[in-house]
């Protein structure tokens, strides 16, 4: 089946939207922009930008604003004016329709829009990867039946099933879902990049009604780009007594910097225009035009032109019998409202804050799409894919937690990761399954926890144990352990995993935030605790190995060393960064191991005959693992593995404070890191 | 009892099929979505650095002019370093002067006295990212008419 593609038409510009997996989507056009130009070249059928840049070229050819003559009689005031303002043709067609006409053929405005739709078409076809056929496409409030009428024809001249149109103000109130409300009153404000709409609506039931219209067809965002224009020229003239507007190669450069100054200035209160070289002295010598523009210098600008929308906006209100109290809703549409002053004298006038998204400019499109979707039936029930609201992970070693599925996951879905064991020869694993956002297991809410046990005995980090969550449609959370290597598994079913009421979810997320930082604090030190426990544990290893081979005073060194790093790391009130620089002395002072075992085993290769360069200039590796570089290979890849914490062997719940011997996988990764720098040195 | 049955059956049968096609469309809503990430994928890799180099363009166009003006060789040397730089990443200049008129490739921006059609004079250069454009060259064309 088909999509239903939601199109604004606009009279400057038009966008185009689809509903995807439930939610509307701008379509980008094959220039790789969020609109197209409502211009046409139709002799040599040109649409969009492409038309746009050929324009003073070929002015007679080139069709824009062709809404202003869309199912009106050549009689018409609008089109009257219209005439006086663009440099093409327009006739009197059948019937005295309004038409344009392109050498020596006419066009009626119904064919001009269809190519337009043409190209929203194709591009739509080309993002979605599919046949197009049928379409939402949204007219003004004000447009009269002829007009909806030759709306509906442009859109079947273009192979679209026209299957609705819709009003401007109604798609944007759709966008924002305003649909769902009842009895509302809503006021949308549309100032584009031509024009000024002003619409009161009514909703009831799902229905919009419109109470009233008003606006001003000829007043837009390109009329404050003009203040701006003549702004710089006047300053630059004052400065410079070089008058720019006669330059028409400065004031294009002119135009494209007040255009983008606007637009910073919407965001920052203050923007440099930059223009080196604009132009030559009397003296001949260059002239730069670099001028400061505030957003308060901007606003006094255009303050008339902002004024100008209240008149229409209090017409209308008039016209619906209401007062500014009686609007419950103020919706913002068109790229110009996204300029701070505008808000504010909206929001004055109307005495409450405006919906407003963070692009203006393609509600009237989503809202079109929207009801696209809801046409096609995807929007009444779409199926409701449920999130977990909160993270589910288990608790590791030094009671850290580790997240497996994030939070805002969409469900079904399952993960697993490998974790290992955190001493040697140890015969089980407890999993402890966590909900919540905190660091620190203890933090998060315990969902449930088992042991996986008959792990075969091994030296630490070897055993392999994959752990799976899985959470199917209904939030059923499956979490099992399986010992690779015995093949034995275990798991636990907990119920309702996603199910938290909505305060529970935002009093933890809250919790999480306001204890960021304390909670990283303890993790870092669970860290630390960690490193300088394995630190210590393969030291010693070391020690026993080599340690005949040292001589007494350096050994001393390092047993002193390793003595105070294993007392520092089971006190309680120890820094994480004490901690971290007891562990480097100790790993500095048995660097001298490391010589040793390379000294040897150089002399060795010597003997061998195989000489390799001693490693001058180069570090000696950082981690007493590196000696030990084959073992690495046989451990799971470091990102992959973690140590779960190993419940105490008496079976109680806690665990007691670090003893030493555990390793965590931030050390795995070190030792691996560094087991790595060793072959590096070797060769 | 027995036309309760049927009913259910009856119900049951339209809610499947409802199923059906919802599951097919989010099914073919997700193959869809596969393929335009895999092609928006190496689109991406080829234009990840047009937005950067737009930005760079307008120096380099403010660098071309002051160098028009002091004619300066260790300047000169810069841009051409620059210019030598933009080209190894795949950015090329739509080459304007003297050719048709092509408003894939170019904006026009003015008309002057000249061979109909013709670039007379090229106000911004034009600039392609891997064969796309990335800016349109802005021109001045001829329209037919002489000094």
């Amino acid at each position: 089946m088909s999509k239903i593609i939601g199109i604004d038409l606009g009279t400057t510009n038009s966008v185009v939207a689809v509903m995807e997996g439930g939610s509307p989507k701008v379509i980008p056009t094959a220039e790789g922009r969020n609109l197209i130009p409502s211009v046409v070249e139709p002799a040599k059928n040109l649409v969009g930008d492409v038309a746009k840049r050929q324009m003073i070229l070929n002015p007679k050819n080139t069709i824009y604003s062709i809404k202003r003559l869309m199912g009106r009689r050549i009689s018409d005031k609008q089109v009257e004016k219209t005439k006086t303002m663009v440099p093409y043709e327009i006739v009197a067609g059948k019937d005295n329709i309004a038409s344009v006409k392109v050498e020596n053929k006419t066009y009626t405005p119904q064919e001009i829009s269809a190519k337009i739709l043409q190209k929203a078409k194709t591009d739509a076809e080309a993002y979605l990867g599919d046949k197009v056929e049928k379409a939402v496409i949204t007219v003004p409030a004000y447009f009269d039946d002829s007009q909806r009428q030759a709306t509906k024809q442009a859109g079947e001249i273009a192979g679209l099933k026209v299957e609705r149109i819709i009003n401007e103000p109604t798609a944007a109130s759709l966008a924002y879902g305003l649909d769902k409300k009842k009895n509302e009153t809503i006021a949308v404000y549309d100032l584009g990049g031509g024009t000024f709409d002003i619409s009161i609506l009514e909703i009831g039931d799902g229905v919009f009604e419109v109470k009233s219209t008003n606006g001003d067809t000829f007043l837009g965002g390109d009329d404050f780009d003009h203040k701006i224009i003549e702004w710089i020229v006047a300053q630059f003239k004052t400065e410079n007594g070089i008058d720019l507007s006669l330059d028409k190669q400065a004031l294009q450069r002119i135009r494209d910097a007040a255009e983008k100054a606007k637009t910073e200035l919407s965001s920052s209160t203050e923007t440099e225009i930059n223009q080196p070289f604009i132009t030559q002295g009397k003296d001949g010598n260059p002239l730069h035009l670099t001028i400061k523009l505030t957003r308060s210098k901007l606003e006094e600008l255009v303050d008339d032109l902002i004024q100008k929308t209240i008149g229409p906006v209090k017409a209308a209100l008039k016209d619906a019998k209401l007062k500014t109290s009686d609007i419950n809703e103020v919706i913002l549409v068109g790229g110009q409202t996204r300029m701070p002053k505008i808000q504010k004298t909206v929001k004055d006038f109307f005495g409450k804050e405006s919906h407003k998204g963070v692009n203006p400019d393609e509600v009237v499109a989503v809202g079109a799409a929207i009801q696209g979707g809801v046409l096609m039936g995807d929007v009444k029930d779409v199926l409701l894919l449920d999130v977990t609201p909160l993270t589910l992970g288990l608790e590791t070693l030094g009671g850290v937690r580790t997240p497996l599925i994030e939070r805002n996951t969409t469900v079904p879905t399952s993960k697993s990761q490998i974790f290992s064991t955190a001493s040697d020869n140890q015969p089980q694993v407890e999993i402890n399954v966590l909900q919540g956002e905190r660091e620190m297991a203890a933090d998060n809410k315990s969902l449930g926890r088992f042991i996986l046990d008959g792990i075969a005995p091994a030296p630490r980090g070897m055993p392999q144990v994959e752990v799976t969550f899985d959470i199917d449609a209904n939030g059923i959370l499956n979490v099992t352990a399986k010992d690779k290597g015995t093949g034995k598994e275990q798991k636990i079913t907990i119920k309702n995993a996603t199910n938290l009421t909505e305060e529970e979810v935002e009093k933890m997320k809250a919790d999480a935030t306001s204890h960021a930082e304390e909670d990283k604090k303890k993790k870092s030190l669970v860290d630390a605790k960690n490193q300088a426990n394995s630190v210590s544990f393969e030291l010693e290893k070391q020690l026993k190995e080599h340690g005949d081979k040292l001589d007494a005073v350096e050994k001393k060194k390092i047993e002193d060393n390793l003595k105070n790093l294993k007392n520092l790391a089971a006190k309680d009130n120890v820094s994480a960064e004490d901690l971290q620089k007891a562990t480097q002395t100790t790993l500095e002072s048995a660097q001298k191991i490391g010589e040793i075992v390379y000294k040897q085993q150089q002399t060795e290769a010597a003997k061998s005959g195989k000489g390799t360069e001693p490693a001058k200039g180069t570090e000696p590796a950082k981690g007493p693992e590196s000696t030990k570089a084959p073992e690495s290979a046989k451990t799971p890849p470091a990102g992959d593995k973690k140590d779960v914490k190993t419940p105490p062997p008496a079976g109680t719940k806690t665990a007691p404070p670090k003893p030493p011997g555990k390793e965590s996988s931030a050390k795995d990764k070190k030792a691996k890191d560094s087991a790595e720098e060793g072959e590096v040195v070797k060769e | 009892m027995k036309k309760s049955k049927k009913s259910t059956i009856v119900s049951l049968t339209n809610q499947l099929t409802e199923i059906q096609d919802k599951w097919k469309r989010a099914l073919a809503d997700y193959h869809n979505l596969e393929k335009r990430i895999a092609s928006q994928q190496s689109q991406f890799v080829k234009l990840a650095n047009a937005g950067l180099i737009d930005k760079l363009l307008s120096v380099l166009d403010n660098l071309e002019t002051a160098q028009d003006h002091i004619k300066d060789k260790g300047l000169s040397l810069a841009l051409t370093q620059f210019k030598d730089v933009l080209k190894s990443e795949g950015v090329e200049e739509i080459k304007a002067k003297g050719e048709k008129f092509d408003p894939e490739i170019m904006d026009c921006t003015d008309m002057t006295s000249g061979k109909k059609n013709i670039i007379t004079k090229v106000t911004q250069k034009g600039y392609k990212l891997n064969s796309t454009v990335i800016r349109p060259a802005k021109v001045e064309v001829g329209s037919g008419t002489k000094k």
